[in-house]
């Protein structure tokens, strides 16, 4: 029960009977967890088990809610009923089938009326089939249930405020697809046994990926675009994923999600990069004025400026580490930038931000996704480059570029320091040398050490252990500049990176990982000769072609 | 070992040349077979031994007959491939056998660099990367069951379009009722008939009924069997404990499975009294992970106690109507329906065995296990056993953290 008084009937699944909830005059919720932790989850039941189990298990115990509903739809669901069935009131799980044969109707129908039973066991209170018929009347399918010109978001459910967030950000119509996102509209017959019917129509629903049909019939529709959202622990989607990325010739970007809030920044850079980079979303063009242009990039460990003048020659850069403002280390930068080249904020005509802060930098007209910013930055470098391996402080990503510099498709980590400076910076306070140090180590010295944990945490131990044998530190540190060169590399192969490539962000001073992640390629690595500022710089020339 | 290691990377260095690696895979089954023929573990029991050669012997006839061949998962009913002689490969074996070759990190990597979910259970994701370098034949047919796992149907529906074979999915229910049964005893028959056109030959119903026969006989034994479990000490390792689950699920009803629990149970009542501390594991057994190994692995002070997947359904099933007995099986495997059903067949064992202690591996990406892992831990202390909980991998050994598993594992055998 929620603060308000209202008893509601918690559910997950769109293959639930909500209708039958709501003849019985109860009001089914679709949980959609909020929480920031799994404390009082992590528990009950095991931290490895998909997230959104996880969170909806903390919702439940947070909110007080003492009414669920839920359906044998997965592995994860499946155990939550068996660790709520003590703890909740009423708790009911319908065992649904993965066909919809009649024998697979007769099934989920029976169930259908069982549950319908021990509801009204519990509530004291009658069913009605004519409010049933009234309420699927209210529902039944009208109209066009699907648009070729939105952009369809597929694959596992996706919190509704992300899905709101999206649909602000960009002028174009978005579809929710996803599990749990399509209407409930339903085709029920009326003729016969309204309550099979019911049950029929609900096994009819387009199938979701535990269902044994295909769902050829969704995914085969043609749509301006997919984002196509998997969540962490949920291995469902990812098969569909893997399919589509080969076989659509339309715009396709993955997301993955956890149900915490704190993924939904990545999350926005990811869909405007994808947007820009598909040409969806336009970036405007301003005709080139005379003058001076910067590009301020507020990434996580620095914000970096470049000013630029209008035959695009670098007049000044700065770095300055981000401090506990974004705003003010940019502000910062800017002002170092504008020092150096010795002129005035009034000088320059416009500025463009990007990185992770770069929505809260007054002092820019724009702003662009650091995406779009490092192809266009390390295309005007070189125009050979076709792949841009970007790794900073705390994500990585992998750009690759057509033969125009536009960005064709990008990869980034997930919510994950592995393979980034981060990892590096651990690893060096771990072992106690400097971070210069490490990028010194290009080569073994006595053994060839594989650091297998992909992990931070883990990796930390492994290292631990390592010392504790007396390996050479060198060794050690050759095979963790392996270690974030073999995490770079896996995102060059998911997205098929060719040569030329170029390496920006801090760890491209690294020397170790660098010639890792040379070794692996088969291939040299173009380095710019700052490679910290290509985002930056690419803000600027954006700035001042307004592409 | 160092053998085996030279192997892995010759492998691993011809992994864009597939039809070399598919002939190195089965040359390297090919030793292993016999090898085991030939140098025989003294220590072993005879039928270990026999096991031993009769599974690696199982995974390379369906690999050098695909076109006789349909690929399974572990609790697929392939009593009927059984009965119309065709060769089952079921893909948590094949996945285990990778690993055994060091390769399963190549394999899983080409299956996350194609989008597969790297939280996924790493026998599914080996099996997958497999088929995405191309190192696997393609077979004539494909089964699945919706038991136990959520990555079984997608697994397989993958695989099924990706080579373009024919998949028959059998969805078996959560909950045990008569139409439960019916339900399953219908697509069983359509299974029958799907087999029977793909193959194109027949099934032989009085065969069928003979394999059920002798599958009831199997597991009139692995009861007998359980009777000794808790007083006799047979020497094994975690690798023939998993190797047991070719006898209990996927060649249950052959008459080599038979064979092998008549032989189990003679070894059994031969074998030397219980000494040392037991341990019963819950769901599989990390069969590469070094400590479990040293303590385990034909241990003196510490012996394997049995699992509870070998040991997942205990009954008769019906003679006459294989259809109706198999199905039936199907919905009361205890791995199959909410936990309880699991508790009560883990308490009944425990109750047979009497081991000093439990543990239960959690396999990572394996849902339904890790998501009853508190549930079981409270059974264990109800009944008073001790009982460990340990996150790894059983494939992919990059998942395991073997410093913090030593730690406590030891910690853990140091109370019993």
């Amino acid at each position: 029960m929620f603060g308000g008084g209202i008893i509601l009937v918690g559910y997950v699944c769109k293959y639930t009977p909500v209708e039958i909830i709501e003849a019985f005059g109860e009001t089914p919720v679709k949980l959609e967890p909020d929480s920031k932790s799994y404390e009082q989850a992590e528990a009950l039941i095991h931290s490895n088990i998909c997230s959104f189990a996880k969170g909806i298990l903390e919702n439940i115990i947070d909110n007080h809610i003492e009414e669920v509903v839920l359906t044998s739809c997965c592995d994860s669901i499946k155990r939550l009923y068996d660790v709520l069935k003590e703890r909740v009131k009423f708790i009911y799980l319908l065992d649904l089938p993965r066909k919809k044969d009649p024998m697979a109707v007769d099934l989920f129908y029976g169930e259908i009326k069982e549950f319908i039973d021990a509801y009204k066991a519990y509530i004291k209170r009658d069913f009605s089939k004519e409010i049933l018929a009234k309420i699927l009347e209210n529902k039944a399918i009208k109209g066009k249930r699907m648009d070729s010109e939105s952009i369809a978001i597929l694959g596992a459910r996706l919190k509704e405020d992300v899905v709101e967030k999206i649909k602000n950000s960009c002028a174009e119509k978005i579809i929710n697809l996803t599990c749990t996102g399509e209407e409930r509209i339903f085709d029920v017959k009326p003729e016969g046994d309204i309550l099979k019917n019911y049950a029929e129509s609900l096994l009819n629903l387009t199938p979701c990926m535990r269902m044994a049909d295909d769902r050829n019939d969704l995914v085969n529709k043609k749509f301006k675009g997919i984002i196509y959202n998997t969540i962490k622990f949920c291995d469902y989607y990812a098969y569909e994923y893997a399919e589509l990325k080969d076989k659509v010739d339309i715009p396709l970007l993955k997301i993955e999600t956890d149900y915490t809030d704190s993924g939904s920044g990545q999350i926005l850079t990811r869909v405007d990069a994808f947007l820009e980079s598909t040409g969806i979303k336009k970036i405007e063009k301003t005709k080139a004025k005379s003058g001076y242009f910067a590009g301020i990039d507020s990434g996580s460990t620095s914000a970096n400026v470049v000013i630029i003048d209008e035959n695009k020659n670098i007049i000044s850069y700065s770095i300055v580490p981000t401090g506990p403002k974004a705003v003010e280390s940019a502000r910062q930068a800017f002002e170092l930038a504008l020092k150096s080249a010795g002129l005035k904020e009034e000088d320059i005509k416009a500025a463009v931000a990007t990185g992770y802060g770069r929505v809260s930098i007054p002092f820019a007209q724009k702003t662009v996704t650091e995406i779009t910013c490092h192809g266009k930055g390390a295309f005007f470098i070189d125009s050979t480059v076709r792949t841009v391996i970007d790794i900073g402080g705390q994500d990585s990503k992998v750009i690759r570029l057509d033969d125009s510099g536009n960005v064709v498709d990008f990869v980034m980590n997930d919510k994950c320091s592995a393979g980034t400076g981060r990892f590096l910076e651990v690893m060096a306070r771990t072992l106690g040398v400097s971070i210069e140090e490490m990028g010194k180590v290009v080569e073994k010295v006595k053994e060839d050490i594989t650091i297998t944990s992909m992990c931070t945490v883990f990796a930390e131990s492994e290292v631990i252990s390592l010392i504790a044998q007396n390996k050479d530190q060198r060794d050690i540190i050759h095979a963790l500049n392996k270690a974030v060169a073999s995490k770079a590399v896996s995102l060059v192969e998911r997205i098929k990176g060719k040569g030329k490539y170029m390496m920006t962000g801090g760890v491209a001073k690294n020397k170790g990982v660098v010639t890792a992640i040379e070794k692996r390629l088969g291939e040299k690595i173009l380095i710019p000769p700052e490679p910290q500022i290509i985002g930056a710089l690419g803000a600027a020339l954006i700035a001042l072609e307004g592409k | 070992m160092d053998a085996v290691k030279s192997y892995s990377k010759f492998i691993k260095k011809n992994m864009e040349r597939p039809e070399k690696v598919k002939k190195l895979i089965n040359l390297g089954l090919f030793i292993a077979y016999h090898y085991v023929k030939f140098f025989r573990d003294k220590r072993l029991p005879e039928s270990f031994h026999f096991l031993n050669k009769y599974s690696i012997k199982c995974v390379i006839d369906s690999l050098n007959q695909p076109q006789n061949s349909a690929w399974v998962n572990i609790f697929a009913p392939s009593e009927f491939l059984i009965a119309m002689d065709i060769k089952p490969l079921f893909i948590e074996a094949y996945s285990s056998f990778m690993s055994g070759f060091f390769i399963e990190d190549c394999l899983i990597d080409a299956a996350e660099s194609k989008g597969i979910s790297n939280t996924l259970c790493s026998y599914h994701k080996t099996f997958l990367g497999a088929s995405e370098l191309g190192i696997l034949e393609k077979p004539r047919f494909m089964i699945t069951t919706s038991i136990a796992c959520d990555a079984n149907i997608p697994t397989f529906r993958y695989l099924s379009k990706k080579f373009g074979v024919p998949l028959c999915i059998i969805d078996v229910p959560y909950k045990y009722s008569k139409e439960a049964v019916s339900y399953v005893k219908k697509q069983l028959q359509e299974l029958a008939a799907k087999l029977e056109e793909a193959f194109k030959r027949k099934l032989d119903l009085d065969k069928l009924r003979e394999i059920v026969k002798t599958e009831n006989k199997t597991r009139a034994l692995m009861r007998e069997y359980l009777n000794y479990v808790g007083k006799k000490t047979l020497q094994t390792t975690m690798t023939f404990e998993m190797y047991m689950l070719f006898a209990s699920h996927v060649f249950i009803g052959s008459k080599e499975t038979l064979k092998f629990y008549e032989m189990l149970v003679s070894d059994i009542k031969k074998a030397p009294e219980k000494s040392g501390k037991s341990v019963f594991f819950v769901h599989i057994l990390p069969m590469f992970e070094t400590n479990f190994k040293q303590y385990f692995n034909f241990g003196e002070k510490y012996h394997i106690a049995g699992s509870d997947i070998n040991f997942d359904f205990l009954h008769e099933i019906d003679e006459n109507d294989p259809f109706l007995g198999i199905a039936e099986r199907l919905i009361l495997t205890s791995l199959n329906g909410g936990i309880d059903r699991r508790v009560s067949r883990i308490r009944e064992l425990l109750e047979y065995i009497k081991p000093d202690g439990i543990i239960q591996f959690c396999h990572l990406g394996c849902k339904q296990s890790m998501g009853g892992a508190f549930v079981i831990k409270k059974l264990a202390s109800e009944m008073g056993i001790p009982f460990l909980c340990l996150d790894g991998d059983c494939v992919d050994k990059r998942n395991n953290q073997e410093g913090q598993n030593r730690t406590r594992l030891e910690a853990f055998l140091e109370m019993l």
